[in-house]
């Protein structure tokens, strides 16, 4: 059986790099482009995808998917309505309750090895059986079971890197340590760059960043206050077509496409 | 079926039985040769041990390469984890039987072929 669709986990060592507004904005132009697409909030630590879609309850959660108790179907939710495109964007959601972050956070490896046994179902189950062209999961920053069990899960890593030392460091380390053991195609993402307003300065990041991590640069995302200033309230390459990171993520999706093909 | 069709199968079944105990006694060998190869000549298997990504991430990259594409196919024989990983049948049947030994894969004989899993139900 040929499988053409592609699993993406977006991931980052540290917290605040921007995975969700990369995962949501790339999973929009993705549909843009004519692809069906389901978004996944596998962040059950800091659940985020419901705020961000203002949905405020859902029948099923992911963590039921994940728990067993109802089917991948159940679990996801159709936004086709909300963009006005023939390609469908579904979202699977991360129950953001206090208790349901407090029970994830306690699951034993048990838990997580059949969790991580219904994430690889789902190549089958919503790839093949329900034609999505991508899955794109959002997770928890470093090395946390659920995110380690998407990575594993996952044919492509992006990986959300500033240019903060710390983080710098810890992504290098992982990319070492991680993602090179499971033998996973990784690809970079720096966001909030400051100096990647001239073209003579974004050359010199990118060549400094494929040094330090001797992987492919997928993006160089600059420091975008109007980002900041949304302050998560819409999608912002839905909103803003014309803006330069709508066009950022147009050059991402086209190198994702390709690189797929 | 012809007295003389009857008698032309019996050699024939007769070799697929041979076979059969041929592939068993071989992978019994495997099992002890990788046994002796970690020093484990004298231990039982171990109690079954979650294949979680911690464990995964852990083994040594041979086994986790075997253990990996396992968790993938769901359920694989020797030659179809080869297939995958592009090392021979027999060094996986070697790094399938070990991941069996450690408790981390269960293993199911369906007439000539032997299936190695992840067990994810009885490990709740």
């Amino acid at each position: 059986m040929i499988i053409l669709g592609e699993i993406i986990a977006v991931h980052s060592y540290k917290g605040g790099t921007g995975k969700t507004i990369l995962s949501v904005n790339l999973a929009a132009t993705l549909v843009k482009h004519g692809k069906n697409v389901c978004l996944m909030d596998l962040d059950f630590r800091a659940p985020s995808l419901s705020t961000i879609f203002k949905i405020e309850k859902a029948e099923y959660w992911l963590n039921d998917y994940l728990n067993g108790t109802c089917e991948i179907d159940k679990a996801i939710i159709d936004l086709r309505d909300r963009f006005n495109n023939e390609s469908k964007l579904f979202v699977g959601l991360a129950n953001p309750a206090t208790e349901a972050i407090r029970e994830m956070s306690a699951k034993d490896r048990k838990w997580e090895m059949r969790a991580l046994g219904r994430l690889l179902a789902l190549r089958h189950s919503l790839l093949n059986d329900k034609d999505f062209d991508y899955l794109i999961f959002d997770t928890s920053p470093g090395l946390q079971y659920s995110s380690i069990n998407a990575i594993v899960t996952a044919d492509l890593v992006i990986v959300v890197t500033t240019l903060d030392r710390s983080d710098v460091e810890g992504t290098r380390r992982m990319l070492r340590e991680l993602y090179d053991l499971f033998e996973k195609k990784t690809e970079i993402t720096v966001n909030k760059v400051l100096c990647a307003s001239t073209k003579s300065g974004k050359d010199e990041v990118q060549t400094k960043i494929k040094e330090i991590y001797q992987a492919p640069v997928l993006g160089m995302i600059p420091c975008f206050c109007e980002v900041s200033m949304a302050e998560g309230a819409f999608i912002f390459t839905q909103e803003k077509p014309d803006h330069p990171l709508t066009k950022i993520l147009d050059e991402i999706v086209k190198k994702i496409e390709n690189n797929k093909a | 079926m012809t007295k003389q069709e009857a008698l032309g199968k019996k050699p024939t079944q007769m070799l697929k039985k041979i076979r059969e105990n041929l592939e068993k006694l071989n992978e019994k060998l495997e099992i002890i040769i990788e046994m002796q190869k970690h020093g484990r000549g004298d231990v039982q298997p171990l109690p079954e041990a979650p294949l979680d990504v911690m464990t995964l991430l852990s083994m040594p990259d041979h086994l986790r390469k075997t253990a990996m594409t396992v968790c993938r196919l769901g359920r694989a024989t020797a030659e179809e984890v080869a297939q995958q990983t592009r090392r021979a049948r027999a060094v996986e049947s070697g790094y399938l039987n070990q991941l069996v030994i450690m408790g981390h894969l269960k293993k199911e004989r369906k007439g000539r072929k032997a299936y190695f899993y992840v067990d994810k139900e009885d490990q709740g």
